[in-house]
């Protein structure tokens, strides 16, 4: 009854602006219609496509999700397997472990640095590039507090922020009312141990293996975000004025002197410290193995020898210390994560897929009969 | 407007009845993107906790994760959207497709070098989404985040168009057979024919409405259109059952 009168007071609208049309038309004709323009866009006649969830998509959707997802889970979770990894944790906490005595008698103001010496074997060989890592466990670098501290003006090269840091920086700003370069609590706590390997072979012979300290950090890192500070060529006159981090034992002009472009802000090892990690337990890369030449493989298999310089305490918070070796694949390290979660995925929008399937089909067959006719 | 709309009144009727925005819709709403913010975060954190770049250098750090969590939430949003829209017009592609497209220019801008040449303390995420963003583990994260987040929803709405369809629904299942898709007002064709109406003889009693001006030119404007559509009013209404008044 309601529909029946909205008809017929829509039918009486439009015969009223009809009957007011014609008649302007059949008088002067001056009065211009407020009617908005009779084209496809005003008047929402537009082309459209109407996706409608029937089961003749949706089911195959699942089935096709499903079928697509589980190849790939697969795909991820052996190619995560043939990863070869193998980890070694020296932080030293056992009485009975290589660098106990190096944590215990661990202070600030020793001038000689703790050597100790963590033995290991490789039950297989490792091929192609091997990846050298250095793991930390239970050490906040996502704190908020802690990621501001750093002034990226300085660590860019600009000469008026290098004197004059930032006050993000605090309390890592000035040092005995000079400037520290680099500011900051992230530059602070730069990561110094070193870490040497070595391998013996069956002459009990120690030969040490060549570790790769270039080619660690981002590439925009490195050539865009980190610059030092223009100026003299000798980096020990363009730091002048500035003073050390407080927990440092070097000056940042002598991280590496060797090498030039290695040296200052733009040392890949600093750099890579830099980028904050996103979660407390991580692994930031330290060296690369190079792959030999021929067949033999980077490393062989049988005893090595991990030489620690023991710089950098943890166990004040808690936290763990751990040398890592891996291989990678073309998709990353080894993430069992990944590979598993697709193949859950996978199997769940099958299942899903046959369950919907059922469901359909038993409504459909008891309610054809009921069906209202069209 | 359409004729559909004077086809079918009782379609008004949610509206009237404020079925489809009141509190327990609200709640749904909320409870999905409750659990869409939690898979957002946690399936990349799974992931993300021992990742590598594939030159092996190192990737879960904070710049990288944010990208992938903010381009996971782009990407499922838009997709969300672009399933919940029911016509798909020229002004529908060009927003759902430009949002994303628009979003990534802006996110390549903000992390390029130009622009942290200008100020470096205010954009620190250079080269975080280059870096990112080409690797192939992210890619395949924000897919299994996306599907993650959308499969579940395409469940349920599945499910109450076929269990428990509304007036809506069994409108564009009927709509779905025919072919148009262009929202015209011409669309009295695809009504059944009149043969049955004439021989019954309905249009002949009703004559007393009589502003027509002519029978047969515009469809809104015959007395026996008037009563098809009474008819067919009575039908639906009687057919649907449990809402007329």
């Amino acid at each position: 009854m309601i529909a029946a009168m909205m008809a017929s007071s829509y039918n009486a609208k439009e015969e009223d602006g009809h009957h007011s049309g014609s008649s302007s038309h059949g008088g002067a004709g001056a009065v211009k219609s407020k009617k908005p323009d009779n084209t496809a866009f005003k008047q929402q006649r537009l082309p459209a496509w109407q996706p409608i969830l029937t089961a003749g998509t949706v089911l195959p959707a699942f089935f096709v999700i499903g079928l697509i997802f589980i190849p790939i889970g697969i795909g991820l979770y052996v190619t995560s397997n043939n990863i070869k990894e193998f980890e070694v944790d020296y932080t030293g906490v056992d009485i009975n472990s290589p660098c106990y005595s190096c944590a215990k008698n661990f202070s600030w103001n020793s001038t000689q640095s703790c050597v100790c010496s963590v033995n290991f074997t490789l039950e297989q060989p490792f091929e192609s590039n091997v990846f050298m890592y250095y793991g930390l466990s239970n050490f906040y670098q996502n704190h908020r507090r802690y990621v501001k501290s750093r002034d990226d003006s300085q660590l860019n090269g600009d000469l008026s922020a290098l004197m004059n840091p930032s006050k993000e920086c605090e309390p890592y700003r000035t040092n005995d009312g000079l400037p520290i370069a680099p500011c900051g609590a992230i530059a602070n706590s730069l990561f110094n141990d070193t870490l040497d390997l070595y391998y013996v072979d069956s002459n009990s012979t120690k030969t040490p293996i060549p570790l790769a300290k270039k080619g660690i950090a981002w590439w925009t890192d490195k050539h865009v975000k980190f610059r030092n500070p223009s100026g003299n060529t000798n980096l020990t006159v363009t730091f002048q004025g500035t003073t050390k981090p407080v927990n440092w034992r070097k000056p940042v002009y002598e991280l590496d002197p060797s090498e030039a472009d290695n040296n200052g802000f733009i040392n890949e090892d600093f750099i890579v410290w830099m980028r904050t990690a996103a979660l407390p337990t991580f692994r930031k890369l330290y060296r690369i193995i190079q792959k030999k030449s021929g067949t033999t493989p980077t490393l062989p298999s049988g005893r090595y020898i991990l030489d620690i310089t023991y710089n950098y305490p943890v166990l004040s918070f808690d936290g763990r210390k751990r040398m890592i070796l891996s291989t990678i694949s073309w998709m990353g390290g080894k993430n069992p994560f990944l590979g598993i979660a697709y193949i859950t995925v996978g199997s769940i929008c099958f299942f899903l897929g046959v369950v919907l399937l059922i469901i359909h089909h038993k409504y459909d067959t008891r309610n054809n009969s009921a069906d209202i006719p069209n | 407007i359409d004729c559909n709309s004077l086809r079918y009144p009782s379609l008004y009727k949610p509206g009237q009845q404020n079925l489809l925005f009141n509190k327990r819709q609200f709640f749904l709403c909320t409870l999905q993107g409750l659990g869409t913010s939690f898979l957002l975060f946690f399936i990349p954190y799974g992931a993300f906790s021992v990742m590598v770049k594939e030159d092996g250098s190192q990737f879960s750090d904070q710049q990288a994760f944010a990208v992938t969590i903010a381009t996971s939430l782009v990407i499922v949003v838009s997709v969300q959207i672009g399933l919940d829209t029911h016509y798909w017009t020229a002004v529908n592609h060009l927003f759902i497709w430009g949002s994303v497209t628009v979003y990534f220019a802006i996110l390549f801008a903000m992390q390029s070098d130009g622009i942290f040449g200008i100020f470096p303390s205010n954009f620190q995420f250079i080269g975080a989404a280059r870096n990112c963003l080409s690797e192939k583990s992210v890619w395949l994260v924000i897919l299994l985040t996306t599907v993650v987040c959308m499969v579940p929803g395409l469940a349920v709405s599945f499910l109450r168009v076929d269990l428990f369809p509304t007036l809506t629904d069994k409108q564009n299942l009927r709509r779905v057979r025919r072919t148009s898709s262009r929202r015209s007002a011409y669309a009295f064709s695809h009504q059944q024919g009149y043969g049955e109406l004439i021989t019954s003889g309905k249009n002949m009693r009703m004559s007393s409405v009589s502003a027509a001006p002519s029978a047969g030119k515009s469809p809104h404007s015959s007395n026996w259109i008037e009563n098809m559509l009474k008819r067919k009013n009575e039908v639906l209404i009687s057919g649907f059952g449990n809402k007329s008044k």
